[in-house]
């Protein structure tokens, strides 16, 4: 077990190292590094202040050299202007003169800083991934047990009325992007002019103007049902689909077994079989996949947070992207492998508590 | 100085008397000679007197009332030092606590802000600036000619990266610095600007957004980390991308007290580029009004109940040619293609009819020297033949433009026409992020260029030989030293005769196709009072109100 630990952490790491240095060689060509400049000193800048800006802020060394930088295995850039003023990596993360020359990456816990936010990437990464946070947990506590339920229903007897309705439901939502199912919502929902909402005005059923809120971002402050439904809905709709087809899959199979016959001739209660028999075995696939759906989420949640403008680690992701935020996308993607392999790693783990008959050697 | 003295204690100077005479001749619109006059020193008030017309005043608006919170879409980018401020919002933002010399108004007029008033010597080249007094910055201090004069010596810096002052200075930079002499402090509250070259656009260029009048401490690049200003309002938060929030400042004596600083509390919400959010936002009450709203959006907006404003610019799109490119450095070839696009269609295609027809020169009938061209023809045959004798039939030309909507309609419309001319050509649409990083160099592309109050402005910035942001590469003896003249002309009818000459230099050489001119909106709930659109995207909130 404790081995199976260890080899998890290091595939992590190396994952990560790997990963890292693609991002880095990606966002550091050199159109890149001119769009940073751009975007940092005035964007109808001539080709010779960008150089100059290039060399000021330490981006003129070669790409390993700063690659090591980040990481903290090599000294950070110093430079001294002609006034006699010390720049350099360290000083502009420390605070501190002093700082010139020494170590600071990630390996020292210094995670650089984001030149979109103008902010440290630690102080962002936190602030943006307790929001993701929120509407994940959000997410999760509406998908889980409505996939849950639908699956069950659906696969208790298979071929029923029941079961069809529910199994294109399912479909229908899970073959629906989130990207097209967040703008349906917005146009049904939370519109003045079109949708619902005009028609619960004349009602009288509502007092605001609209039912839901189409953006989230006032949800930074204070989440309300108002505003927080729509984009929970968008991204546990998707994932609900799917979970819930796994589900009832695994429930037809084990309604088919021969112990739920034998009870059934025993003259146990349909109902009774069902929760007592059926639903511990028929969750084992459905735990996996709802765990792997975690990481898979974070697909979701950067359309969706970037649709609803909510501020979270996938809107970050994005603007970290268009703006070539070169340290804030290599903490964004060190974050990223540590969730999916984190939760990969409860999927193992918890696998082996639902089925006795799997073990970790 | 000079002779005549005005009761209100301003010269009167010579050139003003001429454009009231054109106004009363009906050879200028009032607008435009708002703009001219003022620019010579004349206050408003004067200004409209010259031409027997009172000043509107405040009275016949509504009375502001005081209090609330407003809260308003704009983009919120990372902060750096003013002088280097590429993006209007960057300025719209800092507008509470940096205030500056003078004002551009809506109605074309330059209004005093930290100046008192102005003269201009005759020839344009010596201005002297008469400083407010009894203005302090919000940390005490007293407001003083050393401060106008350390702002110039900051803004003249051109060693400064990106620092786009710089190039609006003219002849007070040299060496990377202002000139010796150049500045010259008369007393505690005069300045006198000395220039070797005239320059008619000075306090129009001072009255730009970079210009925003900083503290001798400020050093570094966040004027928000570090707000000291003269204003009424003090940043409370500014995070990018997200928002920042403004309030007023309840330690400081303002100088204007009184006439704004109306609203307690102003709050910006950066929604993104989609203007589908916006919309959401604005639905749910979470805006009063958005920051600038383009084609459908504006109709949508209408319809939510939040009226649009509308503000007629010089302002437009560029779809210039290379000069250093194959095969745009041939003149026919850039001619033939002119020749097959209509300009009108454009401006309905690619603009919903939003603006005004333009004439391929860049300089607008809004610029007091703009001067009338016969009208352009149209001839899709005569372009293709053209094309083919310059032994381009077979060639396949792109046309270059960014991701946003209106501008890659526009070049849709100018490409579709080229088209059906029967000329080959492919369209080319960059995100934002790339797009401006070769923008100068792209063969064939459009760029959007925000309005200048004067027609000389645009073409010293864009068609000057070798200026850095000659996007089209365009080099013509003539056309430098016209424009090198027209520099010195203070008399705008004067101005006008050499003026045509440019303006016919540009059609002849076929710089560029230049659609139309943009008419821009904001749309603002029924209750917000003194946002309405403004020419150059100015968001003085000091002067908004709620009802």
């Amino acid at each position: 077990m404790l081995l199976f630990l260890f080899r998890r952490i290091g595939l992590m790491l190396v994952t990560a190292l790997c990963l890292t240095i693609i991002v880095f060689a990606l966002t550091n060509m050199p159109a890149k590094l001119e769009t940073l400049a751009k975007t940092q000193a005035g964007s109808r800048m001539t080709d010779a202040e960008v150089d100059r800006w290039l060399e000021r802020n330490g981006y003129a060394s070669p790409m390993l050299v700063r690659y090591g930088e980040w990481l903290g295995v090599l000294p950070g850039w110093v430079r001294t202007e002609d006034n006699g003023t010390v720049t350099g990596r360290c000083v502009a993360l420390r605070g501190t003169a002093e700082a010139a020359g020494e170590r600071c990456g990630i390996l020292q816990g210094d995670w650089g800083f984001s030149t979109r936010f103008r902010a440290g990437v630690a102080e962002v990464l936190t602030a943006r991934l307790g929001a993701t946070g929120l509407l994940m947990l959000w997410v999760l506590a509406v998908m889980v047990p409505m996939a849950l339920i639908v699956g069950i229903l659906a696969g208790m007897r298979e071929g029923s009325r029941t079961d069809r309705a529910l199994s294109t439901f399912a479909i229908a939502s899970t073959a629906t992007p989130e990207y097209v199912s967040g703008v349906l919502l917005i146009a049904l929902l939370a519109s003045s002019t079109v949708g619902l909402s005009p028609l619960l005005v004349s009602w009288g059923w509502i007092d605001g103007p609209v039912l839901f809120q189409g953006n989230a971002r006032s949800a930074l402050d204070d989440i309300t049902f108002s505003n927080f439904t729509l984009p929970v809905l968008t991204i546990a709709l998707y994932g609900m689909g799917y979970v819930a087809r796994i589900t009832r899959a695994s429930m037809t199979e084990v309604m088919t077994q021969q112990y739920i016959r034998t009870a059934r001739l025993k003259g146990v209660s349909f109902g009774k079989i069902v929760v007592r028999h059926a639903l511990r075995n028929a969750l084992i696939a459905p735990f996996t996949v709802i765990m792997l759906q975690i990481p898979w989420l974070l697909n979701g949640v950067v359309i969706s947070e970037v649709l609803f403008s909510y501020p979270g680690f996938g809107w970050t992701l994005y603007e970290a992207a268009i703006n070539n935020d070169i340290e804030l996308l290599l903490a964004s993607s060190v974050v990223a492998v540590v969730v999916v392999l984190v939760t990969q790693l409860i999927s193992d783990v918890g696998y082996v508590y639902l089925n006795p008959r799997i073990r970790i050697s | 100085m000079k002779d005549v003295i005005q009761d209100t204690g301003a010269r009167v100077h010579p050139a003003a008397e001429v454009y009231a005479r054109d106004y009363r001749a009906g050879k200028l619109s009032r607008r435009e000679f708002l703009t001219r006059a003022t620019a010579l020193g004349i206050a408003a008030p004067a200004a409209y007197g010259l031409i027997g017309m009172a000043a509107p005043s405040a009275a016949q608006a509504q009375t502001p009332t005081m209090g609330g919170t407003l809260k308003m879409q704009m983009a919120i980018k990372a902060q750096r030092d003013p002088r280097t401020w590429d993006w209007s919002e960057l300025a719209n933002a800092c507008r509470g606590w940096l205030e500056y010399l003078v004002d551009y108004q809506r109605d074309g007029t330059l209004l005093p802000v930290l100046l008192e008033g102005w003269e201009a010597s005759d020839d344009a080249k010596t201005y002297t600036l008469r400083v407010r007094p009894g203005v302090k910055w919000n940390n005490g201090d007293d407001f003083t000619a050393a401060d106008v004069a350390h702002n110039f010596e900051r803004w003249c810096d051109a060693s400064v990266e990106g620092n786009s002052m710089a190039t609006r200075m003219g002849s007070l930079v040299e060496n990377n610095a202002v000139r010796e002499g150049g500045i010259e402090i008369v007393d505690d509250l005069t300045v006198r600007i000395n220039l070797t070259q005239p320059d008619i656009a000075l306090m129009v260029s001072i009255a730009d957004y970079p210009a925003a009048v900083v503290h001798p401490s400020f050093t570094g690049d966040d004027p928000v980390a570090n707000p000291i200003g003269t204003g009424p309002y003090l940043p409370i938060s500014y995070e990018p991308g997200i928002g920042a929030v403004v309030e007023r400042n309840a330690d400081h004596t303002w100088w204007n007290e009184g006439n704004g600083a109306y609203l307690d509390r102003i709050e910006f919400i950066d929604l993104g580029n989609d203007p589908a959010a916006w919309v959401a936002s604005a639905e749910s009450g979470e805006i009063d009004l958005n920051y600038q709203a383009q084609g459908d959006i504006i109709d949508i907006f209408d319809a939510i109940g939040m009226p649009r404003t509308e503000a007629v610019t010089a302002a437009t799109i560029a779809v210039r040619f290379n000069q250093d490119n194959e095969p745009y450095n041939n003149k026919d070839v850039r001619k033939a293609l002119q020749l097959a696009v209509s300009n009108a269609i454009v401006l309905e295609l690619g603009y919903n009819d939003l603006g005004t027809v333009a004439e391929n020169h860049h300089v607008c009938p809004i610029h007091p020297e703009y001067a009338e061209l016969p009208p352009l023809t149209v001839d899709g045959a005569a372009a293709r033949a053209a094309i083919e004798a310059a032994g381009l039939g077979d060639y396949e030309f792109e046309l270059i433009s960014i991701d946003e909507p209106w501008q890659a309609e526009t070049c849709d419309a100018v490409a579709a026409q080229i088209r059906d001319a029967g000329i080959n050509i492919k369209r080319t649409i960059l995100p934002g992020a790339t797009f401006w990083n070769d923008w100068t160099k792209y063969p064939f592309s459009a760029t959007e260029w925000n309005m200048r109050p004067l027609g000389v402005q645009i073409l010293n910035l864009a068609y000057r030989t070798g200026v850095p942001w000659n996007e089209a590469a365009f080099s013509n003896e003539e056309f430098d030293t016209l424009l090198d003249q027209a520099n010195g002309i203070a008399d705008a009818d004067a101005r006008r005769e050499v003026m045509h000459r440019l303006e016919e230099i540009m059609q002849e050489e076929g710089v560029l196709i230049q659609p139309y001119w943009r008419s821009i909106f904001r749309n603002a709930r029924p209750n917000v009072h003194g946002a309405e659109m403004h020419p150059t995207f100015v968001v003085d909130y000091v002067k908004y109100w709620l009802s």
